[in-house]
């Protein structure tokens, strides 16, 4: 269990990343769901023991995270949303490298750790190649391979399938799925679906604050009959509804725009009610965050 | 469009930080060049360091240097829209290519002259600071600054930047640029080297075809006074503007190619710098999409460890995948091919020292490859060290990397480690490349443990100082470039800070103390000085290295209040290896404290100077004060070579023979090497300063004129632990040689006056006193050598070390051993020698050989066995010659000993020459035609016994000429019988070069060849010159007959002494009427001519026979002591040759007649019986000729 307790980090500039996050994370797939600038890279980063945060704590079990950098990092596995590579170097000579660096000193186990990666993570045929000429999935696998060396504890993937194409997405998810069931993974992401796919929880935080904490289906379950959904013709028709009802999001279909709104009761003129998805509790946390922050405090 | 581009570019570049900061580096420069007395490359002397000649070497040195900042102003320029990929949004718009490549061009190029605008400024700014020496400064002259400026440095702006442009335009890669930038500066270096070594005067094409300028300014100035030098710019003629011109022409030719090849297309340029790298990615792809998914096996428990062995096998992956990170650097291989390159081509001429062929010894190679590689070495380290600390950051891989579990320590460890392999390996290669060079050269004894311990324990660790010291820079800076500055900053500072008196190698950080291998010595009493310095400093980079670990980055905020957070936990870490070091360097550096500054006195070169000046303003009125003459000299001297000291004791029989009576004795102890001193009656101390060697003895009873008195003294010198660099050259394990400094002086000693004007200018003493003119009562009087005596007799008592040789000058009476050490006995009998002694020891082997009754000895160092034979020819030949032609010899014996190279010269003590390691026993002849130096050398000081040991001339203006002049004359002599006209010629001009350059930097006045002070262009070239050329006019026997007649007149002539007066009028006496000017010009003024020949045709005569028809121009010059010139009339006997051969070089004479030349233009007939080639005036340089590359021309037939 990784306890999270009133995280707070603010950058020199004066950004104000995290404001008293606190948060319990347990084994599994964890979901961290926020737009950009939310701060989800700030609390992966504190947790990966490359941020001081102002205050708070982070405690793995009995594991300060903050406190106790070099045992923290033995246990940890982290993709960073944006890296790179060393050009020159190939596939297995940079996870075996890294395996090294991760504490395996038995060559013949670190060899095979390697190879069982490169095959889990379809690397097994370009191991040799230059990491230079590696396509953006490649490279991505890449990093989820090493963050896998050597059963981490903790794992950190930050936005892993943002710039994937559907099917290396896919390939991608599978590959999370896989990992063993008593490690914490947090996963964090602006896409919505990455969360419904994997995650048996999630939070959503949104300008450092955190908006919700749950499993998915708990979420949906709260706003089930609540999502009404209508095919508008103007904007004249859109913004008459705006005025009226809370809209959770306008999606265009077929070339014409579909509203989608909250409300306890049926709203009548046209809306007929559909199934909530994780999309709406998105939408809706992340509006209604944004009207309370908009008000004079 | 045009000017909208050139406007952006400059807007960019004028809106840039970089552009100041480049405008920075040339100001500050120049403003030391012109404010700092030695910054620059005008030495002190009289040349002013704002004038003409300063500037325009100035501005052509720092725009050599500068060719770096002109590569990183025009590169940029069109890389950028590549590195930005900006160019897909340039190249779809409607531009025209000359508007967008001459718009950047052109504003890269004003950024450019802004930039290099600095040189003026800076300049200028100079000449206003406060502490700049006055006396070498010309009020501001707009046009010094700016002519030069527009010549050098704006041409070399266009035409270098034209190239950068081009190769950036055309590639688009940065890397090739810089490549190009290396590769292009390597190459000069290498054909500058070439140029070079070979040495030969005739540089017309390597100064056409050189694009910095270097070789060009030499050919063009190095004949130019000191008057010409302040006075005159550089004008558009001749070499110059065809250099000029050639080099716009290759600028504009780059221009031209950038503008026809570069693809005005976004499809043609994106197409070929992504094309690669796409299809290397579609491969891959398609490999992938061939493989079958996996499924993931079960996550399974694995040993995990991050201490002990798994701690050092993490380290060495580390510092593995980071030698792989430089290795695999295509830059790295060119930076290395560059320097191997460079190695090779200088190891190639490693045998070539200062004009003459030599053995490739091991340390002359070594002192070459090493100094060869070392800017590479030294380039590398500091590069690569801002790689590897940036590494991770550049390649993003900076979070992953982060947050390994490594420890702060291991990680900073790998790079050091990594950087310090690929010295290693580059020391190696250095070494490799060494070996092979001297194999080339057919040089075959390998001396592998000197390579070892010179690269791996001497210079080694010298380079891994500096990746400390880099490495340290990097980690604390946040921008890699101003790391390298503040990198190059650093070692351009500690030889500044060195000539401003920080001369304590302990505060210059990496210095160690200089050290000279000798094959005599080996690194002798340098070694214990070179451990401790290269241990502290070692130990002190260490600590730096702590403090770098504890300040090194670690994770995403980098701001340094977060790194002073981490810092303190590290620092907590870090205490033991921190103290550790410190105190270890602190142990180091105290031990050589304790040697350098306690057990031995420390003092700066200004302190020394300081010392000397203060002797002469306190003393120098006792310059003309009676004194006793030493008559005899009986010393005992021990020498314990294993310790470097020596002991003696002694007496001197003085006498007066002032004609007044001597109340005091004033003793200079220039060495401080004086124990104490007794007289042979009561005298007391009146007045002892230790701090500046004086001493003055009151005699209780005046020592009458004619009177006779004994003086004992005792003499010593201990040289105790080690020294800061300045270790005496005179005491070594093996090859010690001290002469009578080390033995008190009587009087005061005028050789210790400071001789440089910008020197006693800044302790504040007058210009150095001219010496005595010719017939000066006083002066005429005193013995040149040793105005404390005349003529001594000498005996000593030698002792040594048991496996060493101890000699003297005299005869060996005794030889023997006793408590373990060997004692030698030398008396000089009833020979009468100047007061001129030295001793020796060392573990010589010895060559014997004998002509007619004298013994001939060289006393060499085993190993050094090249060329004793012809030292021996050299000698005889010698004895031959000058016995024929002067007189008899006057010592039975004549001993040649070989000396370490810590000084390099050979000398002539009475009968006993010490003759350096380094000029001589190690020439080789590679061609016939080669100079032999050493046989010249051998000869010249063996000739030095009759000039000098013989004939001493008294101490005023020009008797210096009558002892080396004549030595050279004589020398010469045996050298043309020997090895025939060919080499002569050959050697005499490079006489005429030396002489005129030599008058070129002279500091104070040039004088005639007959009052020559202190001018050695003067007597040895000139006098070589003008000595040739009397004997070419009057005949050799005429001018032999002469020198006998004044020598024999004026052998050991003990006051009044001989002057240059009795001299010429020797040379008068035998010389008839048509030549008697000539005497005139050449030894009594300084007279230049600069002969031509203008044209030169044949005609076949129907008797095939050819006609020449050959016009010249003659002029001569008479020159002033600053070398201002006006004309004179000609009226001289001038060679005039017709030649056939194939070259300059190869010339067989035709036609060689003296013509009597009365006007500046005549034409000449001449029939020559072969086809000619050559034909000119003054062929051989017989006379001094400002130009003498243009007396022959080729002979053309006529049409």
């Amino acid at each position: 269990m990784l306890t999270i307790q009133n995280l707070s980090k603010t950058y020199p500039g004066g950004v104000r990343a995290l404001r008293g996050v606190s948060l319990e994370i347990p084994p599994g797939m964890f979901g961290l769901l926020g737009p950009n600038g939310a701060g989800k890279s700030t609390l992966m980063k504190i947790l990966a023991t490359l941020l001081e945060p102002d205050t708070g704590s982070a405690k793995l079990g009995d594991l300060d995270l903050v406190a106790n950098k070099d045992e923290t990092r033995r246990l940890l596995g982290y993709l960073p949303q944006e890296f790179g590579v060393y050009p020159k170097m190939s596939a297995a000579q940079l996870l075996n490298h890294l395996a090294v660096m991760k504490g395996i000193d038995n060559a013949g186990e670190r060899k095979e750790i390697v190879e069982g990666l490169l095959q889990q993570t379809n690397l097994w045929d370009v191991r040799k190649k230059a990491l230079g000429g590696f396509s953006g999935g490649m490279k991505q696998r890449f990093g989820i391979a090493q963050a896998l060396l050597a059963n981490p504890k903790l794992i950190i993937v930050d936005e892993p399938t943002a710039g994937l194409d559907p099917a290396e997405r896919n390939r991608f998810l599978n590959l999370l799925s896989s990992i063993g069931r008593n490690v914490v993974v947090i996963l964090s992401t602006h896409i919505v679906d990455d969360v419904r796919e994997l995650c048996s929880r999630m939070a959503m935080i949104s300008n450092g604050e955190l908006l919700l904490e749950g499993a998915p289906g708990q979420a949906i379950d709260a706003m089930k009959g609540r999502i009404w959904t209508k095919v508008v013709e103007t904007d004249a028709e859109r913004n008459a509804i705006e005025k009226s009802f809370s809209i959770v999001s306008t999606h265009l279909i077929g070339g014409q725009h579909e509203v989608r709104i909250y409300s306890d009761s049926t709203p009548g003129d046209g809306f007929h009610g559909t199934d909530a998805d994780l999309e709406d509790v998105y939408f809706l946390n992340l509006s209604r965050h944004q009207a309370a922050a908009a008000k004079p405090h | 469009m045009f000017w909208h581009f050139f406007m952006f570019e400059l807007r960019l570049r004028m809106r840039s930080i970089s552009t100041y900061v480049f405008f920075l580096i040339p100001f500050t420069m120049m403003f030391f060049a012109v404010s700092v007395e030695d910054f620059g490359p005008i030495p002190p002397g009289k040349i002013l360091v704002n004038g003409p000649f300063a500037l325009f070497q100035c501005y052509l040195d720092l725009t050599a240097f500068g060719a770096i900042l002109i590569a990183a102003i025009f590169g940029p320029a069109i890389l950028r829209d590549f590195h930005q990929d900006t160019y897909q949004l340039l190249f779809t718009k409607p531009i025209s290519k000359f508007a967008y490549l001459g718009g950047r061009w052109a504003g890269s190029f004003v950024t450019a002259v802004f930039v290099f605008s600095g040189l003026v400024f800076g300049g200028i700014v100079g000449t206003f600071m406060p502490w700049a020496d006055r006396s070498r400064l010309a009020p501001v002259h707009l046009l010094w600054s700016l002519q030069p400026f527009l010549s050098v440095t704006v041409i070399q702006i266009f035409f270098l930047g034209a190239l950068f442009f081009c190769v950036a335009a055309l590639t688009r890669r940065l890397v090739v640029v810089y490549l190009q930038g290396v590769a292009l500066f390597a190459v000069y270096l290498i054909l500058l080297a070439v140029v070079v070594a070979t040495n030969r005067l005739d540089r017309f094409w390597p100064s056409i075809f050189d694009p910095l300028g270097i070789v060009l300014r030499d050919n063009i100035t190095r004949y130019w006074t000191v008057a010409e030098k302040n006075t005159q710019l550089v004008g558009w003629h001749g070499l110059f503007l065809y250099n000029r011109l050639t080099w716009i022409a290759v600028g504009v030719i780059a221009l031209v190619l950038t503008c026809v090849l570069f693809p005005m297309s976004a499809e043609v340029l994106g197409a070929r710098g992504s094309s690669r790298r796409a299809l290397a990615a579609r491969k891959i792809d398609e490999a992938e999409k061939a493989s079958r998914p996996r499924f993931a096996p079960g996550a399974r428990q694995v040993e995990r460890s991050f201490s002990g062995w798994s701690l050092i096998e993490q380290i060495a992956s580390m510092t593995k995948m980071r030698f792989f990170n430089i290795t695999r650097e295509v830059v790295f291989w060119a930076i290395c091919l560059c320097m191997i390159a460079l190695v090779m081509v200088n190891g190639r001429f490693a045998g070539d020292a200062n004009g003459a062929t030599v053995w490739p010894v091991t340390y002359l190679t070594l002192s070459v490859v090493s100094g060869s590689s070392g800017l590479f070495l030294f380039i590398i380290a500091a590069l690569y060290a801002g790689e590897l600390i940036w590494r991770e950051r550049d390649v993003r891989f900076e979070q992953i990397h982060d947050s390994l579990p490594l420890r702060d320590w291991s990680d900073w460890l790998s790079k050091f480690f990594a950087l310090s392999a690929v010295e290693v390996v580059l020391v190696s290669i250095v070494a490799v490349c060494g070996v092979a060079s001297q194999a080339f050269n057919g040089y075959f004894r390998f001396e592998l443990t000197q390579y070892a311990k010179e690269l791996y324990l001497v210079y080694l660790p010298q380079l891994i100082m500096v990746v400390f010291l880099a490495l340290f820079v990097h980690t604390l800076v946040s921008n890699k470039f101003v790391g390298h500055a503040i990198i190059i900053g650093f070692f351009i500072l500690i030889p500044v800070l060195y000539r401003y008196g920080v001369e304590n190698r302990l505060v210059l950080y990496g210095e160690i103390t200089p050290y000279t291998y000798s094959d005599m010595n080996g690194y002798g009493h340098f070694v214990k000085a070179l451990f401790w310095i290269s241990s502290y400093w070692l130990f002190v980079g260490a600590f730096l290295s702590v403090l770098a670990i504890v300040l090194a980055r670690r994770g995403a905020d980098l701001s340094w209040g977060n790194r002073m957070r981490l810092a303190r936990p590290r620092f907590a870490q870090l205490i033991p290896a921190a103290l550790l070091f410190l105190a270890a360097a602190g142990t180091c550096g105290a031990w050589f404290y304790h040697n350098t500054h306690v057990v031995n006195v420390f003092r700066t070169a200004k302190e020394t100077r300081h010392r000397q000046a203060e002797y002469e303003k306190l003393y120098k009125k006792y310059e003309r004060a009676p004194r006793p003459k030493v008559t005899a000299v009986d010393v005992s001297v021990d020498i314990y070579p294993e310790r470097r000291s020596f002991e003696g004791s002694g007496y001197f029989t003085l006498v007066n023979k002032s004609g007044t009576p001597i109340e005091e004795v004033y003793i200079t102890d220039g060495q401080e090497s004086v124990d104490g001193i007794r007289f042979d009656r009561l005298a007391q101390i009146t007045m002892r300063d230790s701090k500046h060697f004086y001493t003055t003895y009151k005699l209780a009873q005046p020592l009458a004129p004619g009177e006779t008195m004994r003086m004992d003294f005792r003499v010593s010198k201990e040289q105790r632990g080690f020294k800061d660099g300045n270790e005496r050259p005179e005491l070594a394990y093996n090859g010690t040689f001290f002469d009578r400094d080390y033995f008190p002086f009587v009087g005061y000693n005028t050789n210790l006056e400071l001789d440089n004007p910008a020197r006693r200018r800044e302790e504040g003493l007058g210009p150095l006193e001219e010496l005595a003119p010719r017939g000066d009562p006083y002066y005429s009087n005193v013995n040149l050598f040793s105005p404390d005596a005349d003529w001594i007799s000498f005996h000593a008592l030698v002792s040594t070390s048991a496996d060493q040789v101890a000699i003297a000058p005299g005869y060996l009476k005794r030889e023997w051993t006793e408590g373990g050490r060997h004692h030698f006995e030398y008396d000089m009998g009833d020979t009468k020698i100047a007061n001129f002694y030295s001793f020796l020891s060392a573990r010589y082997a010895v060559k014997r050989d004998r002509w007619k009754n004298v013994k001939l000895e060289i006393y060499y160092h085993p190993g050094h066995e090249f060329n004793l034979d012809k030292m021996m020819e050299a000698s005889k030949n010698g004895l031959d010659y000058y016995e024929k032609n002067f007189s008899p010899f006057q010592f039975d014996q004549f001993r040649v000993l070989e000396f370490p190279r810590y000084r390099g010269f050979a000398q002539s003590f009475p009968n006993t020459v010490p003759y350096s390691e380094s000029i001589g026993f190690i020439e080789r002849m590679k061609k016939p035609d080669d100079i032999d130096l050493l046989y010249f050398v051998t000869a010249h000081e063996l000739a030095h016994q009759w000039w000098g040991h013989q004939l001493i001339g008294s101490q005023t203006q020009g008797s210096n000429m009558m002892s080396e002049s004549l030595a050279e004359y004589s020398a010469l002599k045996i050298m043309e019988h020997r090895y025939g006209q060919e080499m002569l010629r050959k050697d005499l001009r490079y006489e005429l070069d030396r002489y005129l350059r030599g008058r070129g930097g002279e500091v104070r006045h040039e004088p005639p060849l007959v009052l020559v002070q202190r001018e050695p262009y003067v007597w040895y070239s000139k006098g070589s010159l003008v000595m040739f050329a009397l004997a070419d006019y009057i005949g050799e026997d005429k001018v032999n007959e002469a020198l006998r007649n004044f020598l024999m007149k004026n052998r050991y002539a003990s006051g009044p002494y001989p002057d240059t007066r009795g001299f010429v009028a020797a040379l008068r006496e035998v010389t008839p009427p048509e030549y008697q000017h000539a005497i005139t010009d050449m030894f009594e003024s300084i007279v230049l001519f600069d002969n031509r020949a203008v044209s030169a045709s044949y005609v076949e005569t129907p008797d095939h026979k050819y006609k020449v028809t050959l016009a010249v121009k003659g002029q001569k010059r008479q020159a002033d002591g600053s070398g201002n010139e006006s004309p004179m009339a000609i009226d001289d006997y001038i060679d005039i040759g017709v030649f056939s051969g194939p070259s300059k070089d190869h010339m067989k004479p035709l036609y060689l007649q003296k013509h009597h030349i009365t006007q500046e233009d005549t034409t000449l007939e001449e029939i020559v019986d072969e086809k000619p080639t050559y034909a000119g005036i003054d062929p051989y340089f017989k006379l001094i000729d400002r130009n003498p590359e243009d007396n022959v021309i080729e002979v053309e037939k006529k049409k």
